[in-house]
């Protein structure tokens, strides 16, 4: 029996049990680096689906909605979620176009929700909330006194929304502006992104 | 007279409680906000050692829930303050902070581990395997050699 005879076998064996070895270092260096960065930003409705929504509001009524962030952004994240309300006349934020082309509501925020998000992590934030208001019958417009935002009540004087004719409903937009913290300015910058629920405040 | 002078004393006694008493005691709007800048500082610097324990490939769910309920009582503080409602914006500022007592430390601990777990890693997993696997293909070159030379020396004889 001559060793030249095995050689083939010789070689497959020492070569499989040096890439058995070397799969660790392998897994490392043969991995594509990442190359797109995002945040994910949703709103789910109360049984977690994208299907029913609150719509049809009615005061003091409590609804619930849950917020997701996802970040992919290679690194731990300090997120501000800035909730506005307007109607339909006020100009809602921009989410499309480059992202330092895109520009935030000019409204206040009436809440800010912290969020602070691993890479590669979700926070999901249940949110209550219900909208106190009253009906100016003779101007024919909805004006609103306060949000109660999972129990911490929120000033709203001076938000108003008008009758809509041809939608025939009072239309109002609760919006979620996602805003990411700037280690380098240390400040927060509208990061692009934000979701919207719309609204008929009833009346009845 | 009499009743004047009791007039007299319960308007005293009145302005007092409401004049000197109320701003003595409660919060103002300076103090709040003051106590609220301090508390967003310290969220930031935690949020910092946090990102940096991250980085390291510490697990740190743990410590961005104590960060997330601290936003939310910051949050809580900054509306209360909107509101005029200075006490409970130093209130909750406050307890936003004593949920932040020891965090920095915790997250550098973490982080250490973290690092230190990560360089051990990379000598077993990284340099360990591809200095194995050289290892394996020259140590299975000078053992082909090896038997080839022995099978040769055994022919020749």
């Amino acid at each position: 029996m001559s060793i030249k005879e095995y050689g083939l076998l010789y070689w497959v064996v020492v070569g499989v049990l040096a890439l058995l070895v070397a799969s660790p270092f392998l897994s490392r260096v043969l991995v594509y680096p990442r190359t797109e960065f995002f945040t994910e930003l949703w709103i789910l409705d109360a049984d977690h689906r994208a299907e029913k929504y609150p719509f049809n509001i009615t005061r003091n009524q409590n609804y619930t909605v849950y917020l997701g962030v996802g970040n992919h952004l290679g690194y731990c994240a300090y997120y501000m979620v800035q909730v506005k309300f307007r109607n339909q006349s006020q100009e809602a934020p921009t989410s499309f176009g480059p992202i330092e082309n895109r520009s935030p509501s000019n409204l206040p925020s009436l809440f800010n929700v912290s969020a602070f998000v691993a890479d590669e992590q979700v926070l999901e934030v249940p949110l209550t909330f219900s909208f106190d208001y009253v009906w100016d019958e003779s101007l024919s417009k909805v004006e609103f006194l306060g949000l109660r935002l999972n129990g911490v009540w929120v000033n709203m004087t001076g938000y108003s929304v008008s009758w809509d004719s041809g939608k025939r409903e009072f239309r109002g937009f609760l919006f979620f502006e996602l805003w990411l913290y700037n280690s380098r300015e240390d400040a927060f910058q509208y990061h692009g992104r934000f979701v919207s629920l719309r609204f008929n405040m009833t009346v009845a | 007279m009499r009743v004047r002078f009791c007039f007299i004393l319960l308007f005293v006694l009145v302005f007092s409680f409401f004049g000197f008493s109320i701003p003595c005691f409660g919060a103002n709007g300076g103090d709040a906000l003051s106590v609220i800048s301090d508390v967003e500082g310290r969220i930031v610097v935690c949020y910092r050692a946090v990102a940096e324990a991250d980085r390291a490939g510490a697990n740190v769910s743990s410590l961005l829930r104590v960060l997330n309920e601290a936003g939310w009582l910051l949050s809580r503080a900054k509306v209360a303050y909107s509101q005029g409602d200075f006490g409970s914006a130093v209130a909750y500022a406050n307890e936003c902070g004593s949920m932040l007592d020891g965090f920095v430390d915790e997250a550098d601990g973490l982080r250490r581990d973290a690092e230190a777990a990560a360089r051990w890693d990379f000598m077993v997993n990284f340099f360990g395997s591809a200095v194995g696997a050289v290892c394996i293909v020259v140590g299975g070159y000078a053992l082909w050699v090896f038997l080839k030379r022995r099978e040769e020396i055994a022919e020749r004889v």
